[in-house]
């Protein structure tokens, strides 16, 4: 360790308490502003993954208005569609309304062709096309309910009541990890006949479609298919609106409102507090060092060793101050990732996030220092020698 | 060896001009020690300053061993410093978060010396001043004369050949203020420093080789005085 490094270190242990509160308060900061930049990313996750292949239809009204069941059809007739899904949002609970999880209605098969990423690391895909109650969970849900293979859940469907009022029940055939964030570790999926046949005992008809995911050959193709099948409904019964992946799943992140925006406000409020906290700092370790700078000078140091005295010691604040928050940010991942898995689901601190973290951190200690620093250097050592 | 021709140094506080130093000749042999004497506000301080390199004169030149001091700027004014002038103040001035051994390194990291022989070197000039039973103690563990001896430490740690002294001995008791005095003898007679020393106090004065008077900017003895 060289002196001036030894001289900067020492500095900051003159007001022990001034200096952990200022660590402290930019370790909050770095922190926050970690948490804060890895729920948008953890919400972009999805929009980024978004298979190109693949695209959904849904009703050009509103996200909730359902299709009718025989669009099915029409849509896979079309030039350049591989296969098709049809997706249904359930709605259901287990046992409580508070243990709410999303749960779908699909075509089971289809949903494994389509779906490579959803990897089955419990139980088995045999099993679950076999057995019509069978329905595959995320491993987050086992997770949380701790339900195994061969566990029959019973289940409330709020939006789909049997005719007796009973509840419905499922049996995990299989238990997933989502290999992308396409999908998340908190999902159920069930067959469709199951859903369909208990619906036409209850209603006296064949249940409609939420949205259909339908596989192109070629993602090429994509602009011409929408198209196609945009202006085959253009006359009802139900209009469509046919969309690429990435923004079916934009359209889901923004009804959380705009969360990113937010997140960036609040961000560089907080990260504006801590600047002004650490300059006030600074300022005052620069006051305090006024004869000290003259010292220095007199003994034949520099002025930019001068300054390089104060700046240093606005890094090293802020070095540890971030340093400590990125660490905290990650050694809470797996905890938070767990806490608020339902609504952001895949939480992550990305090496990105903790790059940002840590030029922020530099920044801030090059902004609080600069002040100080230029006075120091500024600094004539027969004016700061002649204070007592 | 320090020659200062026709110096003036005129402060400026608002309207006012303050002259300090009033065109000040006057030539100091190298290895010998003076003893600057004057009432209070006569200019003795700006005078050390000026031929520290701490400050400029407004007029007139500043040479030390045929540099003129007035003429460096920036790191090269420093290097300068760093390389011919040891500084001694009445207020010690020491970095109160480093110890004594560390303040007195602190200079020597503007030498080219490795971090063996500037820890040497400091030792050796600790051990010149009798502190080296004190190297790691922090100024505030050390009593005035103590301070005062590891701040000469530091000002001779680098060998320069001049120690500039500002009354050394103003906030010392008898005793401290004469171990003080003794040193500065010593290093006059067995390292042949130069040495400037501002002194209010006849008995220390009586310790230098050469006494220079100050009054109001001017040699008290100054010729033209009497003219
Ligand atoms: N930076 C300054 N601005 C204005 N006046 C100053 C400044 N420095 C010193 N002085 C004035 O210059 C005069 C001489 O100061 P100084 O050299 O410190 O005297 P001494 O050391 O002999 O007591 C004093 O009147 C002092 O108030
Ligand atoms: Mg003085």
């Amino acid at each position: 360790m060289g002196p001036m490094s030894r001289l900067v270190g020492r500095q900051l242990t003159r007001h022990p308490i001034r200096s952990v509160l200022t660590v402290g308060s930019l370790t909050v900061a770095i922190f926050l502003l970690c948490l804060l930049r890895s729920l948008v990313t953890t919400l972009e996750a999805g929009v980024d993954a978004a298979d190109s292949r693949r695209l959904w239809v849904m009703s050009s009204v509103s996200l909730f208005a359902d299709l009718p069941l025989n669009y099915q059809r029409k849509i896979e007739q079309v030039e350049g569609v591989a296969n098709t899904c049809k997706w249904q949002w359930f709605g259901g609970y287990y046992q409580d309304r508070s243990n709410w999880f999303a749960q779908f209605a699909c075509d089971e098969k289809r949903l494994l062709e389509m779906w490579p990423e959803l990897e089955i690391i419990e139980g088995n895909a045999d099993d679950f096309l076999r057995n019509k109650t069978a329905c595959v969970i995320g491993e987050g849900l086992a997770r949380q309910f701790g339900w195994k293979v061969g566990d029959r859940v019973p289940l409330i469907g709020a939006l789909f009541p049997r005719s007796d009022y009973s509840v419905w029940e499922f049996d995990i055939a299989a238990i997933y990890r989502p290999k992308k964030a396409t999908l998340d570790e908190q999902t159920m999926f069930f067959h469709w006949d199951y859903f369909a046949e208990t619906q036409r005992a209850s209603e006296g008809r064949d249940p409609n479609v939420g949205v259909y995911a339908l596989e192109m050959h070629d993602p090429a193709a994509a602009s011409s298919i929408m198209a196609t099948i945009d202006s085959m409904f253009e006359n009802g019964p139900m209009r469509v609106r046919t969309t690429t992946e990435a923004e079916f799943t934009r359209q889901f992140v923004e009804m959380v409102g705009n969360v990113p925006r937010l997140v960036a406000w609040i961000g560089t409020g907080v990260l504006l507090a801590i600047l002004l906290a650490v300059i006030n700092t600074m300022l005052m370790a620069g006051r305090e060092q006024i004869r000290e700078i003259g010292i220095l000078k007199a003994l034949g140091f520099t002025d930019g060793t001068s300054a390089r005295v104060l700046l240093g010691q606005s890094l090293f604040l802020c070095g540890i101050g971030g340093g400590l928050g990125i660490g905290v940010a990650k050694l809470t991942e797996g905890f938070i990732a767990r806490s608020i898995a339902r609504m952001f689901p895949g939480y992550h601190v990305v090496g990105s996030t903790v790059a940002l973290a840590a030029v922020v951190t530099i920044i801030l200690g090059v902004l609080a220092g600069l002040v100080p620093a230029w006075n120091a250097s500024r600094l004539r050592p027969v004016e700061a020698l002649r204070r007592s | 060896m320090i020659r200062l021709e026709n110096v003036t140094r005129v402060y400026r506080r608002g309207g006012e001009k303050l002259t300090v130093l009033d065109g000040l000749s006057l030539d100091m042999e190298g290895g010998k020690f003076y003893a600057l004497m004057g009432p209070s506000g006569s200019g003795k301080t700006t005078m050390l300053n000026l031929v520290g390199g701490l400050d400029r004169p407004d007029s007139g030149h500043v040479a030390v061993a045929g540099e003129d001091v007035g003429a460096l700027e920036g790191a090269a004014l420093s290097q300068w410093r760093a390389d011919n002038v040891g500084f001694v103040f009445q207020g010690f001035n020491l970095i109160p978060v480093l110890t004594a051994l560390e303040n007195v390194m602190l200079p020597l990291s503007l030498t080219p010396l490795s971090r063996a022989e500037r820890r040497k070197h400091a030792e050796f000039a600790l051990e010149l001043v009798g502190m080296s039973d004190r190297l790691s103690h922090r100024p505030q563990q050390l009593s005035g004369g103590q301070e005062q001896r590891v701040a000469i430490a530091r000002a001779i740690a680098t060998d320069p050949g001049i120690i500039l002294a500002d009354e050394p001995t103003g906030d010392l008791d008898r005793d401290s203020a004469d171990q003080v005095l003794g040193l500065l003898e010593r290093l006059n007679k067995e390292f042949q420093k130069t040495i400037l020393m501002v002194t209010h106090d006849p008995a220390a004065a009586e310790r230098a080789q050469r006494i220079v008077n100050l009054d109001k900017g001017r040699l008290a003895d100054d010729p033209r005085e009497g003219a």
